[in-house]
């Protein structure tokens, strides 16, 4: 296992393209979410010019335990720029030809697939440490009263978390096995959403919501979205879902279990 | 000796064009084993079969009398076609890549480097190869796990003439350390020069099979010229003479089985001409192979 991953690695780190997209995602992610007090009190000062005035502290953006929530969503908005790396690392063993050498060199298609996918693993790691770490420090600066039992709150939305990456960074990973070519690959990628979006408008126009809306959590992309709910509705006095549900968690493992298992097929059939 | 690759029955179809047709072949340990046939003929898709990349249609094969799995592979050194590498990896990296999915020792890296002349250049980035070097880290990543055989087709494709000879003769130099070679070529005389055994293929049919040496088996061909103004009548009386050719201003006289050049001067000699120019020539794998692959479009 370690030793697939360690092949795959071989080939990123000294890739310049791997170096530069995935520092950007990392910058980008780290900055953004470490910054979204910065960002409301500079959107507090231009509503004061204007003559409304809000009291951004009594907005609990980065208290425990909301902030879990908060900022795992907003990360979430961030992995698609992984999911472009992931589609240039498949396309390139394409246009190299490098995929066909790698098999006569003796990797098994299994293996070659499974290098991918563990270094899909690895960067959704990464980003889940990434966001803990910065969840843990901006949390702890801007909560008032820290009690201990909020840190364990947060647990079930870092494995969404996690699914949500995982599961985007295979689809993208399947897409490119699929298309092989990189433009586009990731044209297709980003969409995709547009994409099933608009399927969905045409499966349940005209009064068929009521009866098979629940149907619309089943769509791939969808189920991924559904992981962690949007959450900032509830600083505007609205209900939201403050939780991971069950449902939403299996159908995105079996979506991310379906994705890899497309590649493999594709693979294991096709003369490269 | 023993069977290093048994092929029955390999069959590949693309849609309607079947790409090789019902081959059987045997290679022996130490044989290097020319696989010879126009562009096209199937000898790509052929090792690209025994090396995992193009899927069967029919038939099987066993390398060192197994079963092939993707481990077998890696006892194999094998390019097909093109030197296939990462462009922004040095050759030193590349190969580092390739022993890692080998399971090959990093230390044979440099040796493979020497063999093939690249020490040199082992840190520069891949793309920015000359198309000669690319073939030579072909031939290292090739030779990096200390495979038992190796195969290359059309090593010297697109090369110059210098070129061409670095690779021939960093082939033979792996063939004299005792290694099995298959060697896919669409020229004659390349198979010829650096072949033991060959194999001919035509629209994926096995045409021919055998060693080399055996080519031109009693086909002696004696050049002779001197000065005799009716050499050509005179020659027509020499026992040993199956049909005479003018050209370019020799005599070429087809020698009949079991007679040679030294029987043609004695028979000169005996009438008191001295030849002026006396050579034999074996028939070459070029007219053989001409003849192979002509001798069936006349039977299709
Ligand atoms: N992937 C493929 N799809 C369709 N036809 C192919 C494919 N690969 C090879 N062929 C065809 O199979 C035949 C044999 O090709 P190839 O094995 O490359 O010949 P060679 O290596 O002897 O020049 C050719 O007619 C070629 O066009
Ligand atoms: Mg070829």
């Amino acid at each position: 296992m370690l030793h697939l991953l360690k092949i795959d690695l071989k080939k990123l780190t000294s890739y310049l393209t791997f170096w530069v997209i995935c520092g950007l995602y990392f910058l980008t992610l780290g900055f953004t979410t470490a910054s979204g007090m910065e960002i409301l009190k500079w959107l507090a000062s231009k509503g004061a010019e204007f003559g409304a005035s809000i009291n951004i502290n009594r907005i609990p953006l980065y208290h425990f335990p909301d902030i879990w929530q908060n900022l795992i969503w907003i990360s979430g908005l961030f992995k698609i720029v992984l999911a472009v790396m992931v589609v240039i690392s498949i396309t390139n063993e394409y246009q190299y030809r490098t995929l066909r050498q790698n098999i006569i060199d003796g990797l098994s298609r299994g293996e070659f697939l499974k290098s991918k996918i563990l270094t899909n693993v690895l960067l959704s790691l990464m980003s889940v440490a990434m966001i803990l770490s910065i969840a843990l420090i901006t949390g702890s600066i801007y909560t008032p009263e820290v009690e201990w039992d909020f840190f364990f709150l947060g647990s079930e939305f870092f494995f969404a978390y996690f699914l949500e990456v995982f599961a985007f960074l295979s689809y993208a990973l399947m897409l490119g096995v699929l298309v092989q070519r990189s433009g586009l690959t990731i044209v297709l990628l980003m969409l995709s959403n547009m994409i099933e979006a608009i399927i969905k408008l045409n499966i349940f126009r005209s009064g068929g919501e009521e009866q098979i809306g629940w149907l619309k959590q089943f769509f791939p992309l969808e189920s991924i979205t559904n992981l962690v709910p949007l959450p900032f509705a509830r600083y505007a006095f609205q209900e939201i879902q403050d939780c991971v549900t069950f449902s939403a968690i299996a159908i995105a493992i079996i979506w991310a279990i379906l994705f890899n298992y497309f590649s493999y097929l594709k693979l294991k059939k096709s003369d490269i | 000796m023993e069977t290093v690759l048994s092929i029955q029955k390999l069959t590949k179809n693309f849609g309607k064009l079947c790409a090789v047709n019902h081959l059987d072949l045997e290679v022996l340990r130490g044989q290097v084993f020319g696989l010879l046939g126009p562009n096209g003929s199937g000898k790509t898709t052929t090792l690209g079969m025994l090396m995992g990349v193009v899927n069967l249609t029919s038939g099987s094969f066993s390398w060192f009398g197994e079963t092939a799995t993707h481990h077998t592979r890696k006892k194999i050194g094998a390019v097909l076609e093109h030197p296939i590498f990462y462009p922004y990896l040095s050759g030193q990296k590349n190969l580092e890549l390739n022993a890692m999915i080998k399971g090959a020792d990093p230390k044979n890296i440099a040796k493979v480097l020497d063999t093939v002349e690249l020490t040199a250049r082992k840190d520069d980035k891949y793309r920015t190869y000359s198309l000669g070097m690319k073939q030579r880290l072909a031939i290292a990543s090739a030779l990096v796990s200390d495979p038992i055989i190796l195969i290359l087709d059309e090593p010297t494709n697109g090369l110059d003439p210098m070129g061409i000879a670095e690779i021939r003769e960093i082939i033979k130099k792996i063939a004299a350390e005792g290694k099995t070679i298959i060697l896919a070529s669409h020229l004659l005389d390349e198979v010829q020069k650096v072949c033991t055994h060959f194999a001919v293929l035509k629209r994926g049919t096995l045409m021919h099979v055998g060693p080399v040496d055996d080519v031109g088996k009693g086909e002696e061909i004696v050049e002779v010229h001197a000065y005799h103004d009716d050499l050509g009548v005179l020659l027509q009386e020499f026992v040993g003479s199956a049909s005479i050719k003018r050209e370019s201003g020799l005599y070429q006289v087809m020698m009949k089985d079991g007679f040679h050049s030294k029987d043609l001067n004695h028979f000169l000699f005996d009438k008191g001409i001295v030849a002026s120019h006396l050579a034999t020539r074996k028939k070459s794998l070029e007219k053989q192979f001409l003849e192979i692959l002509s001798d069936t479009s006349h039977k299709s």
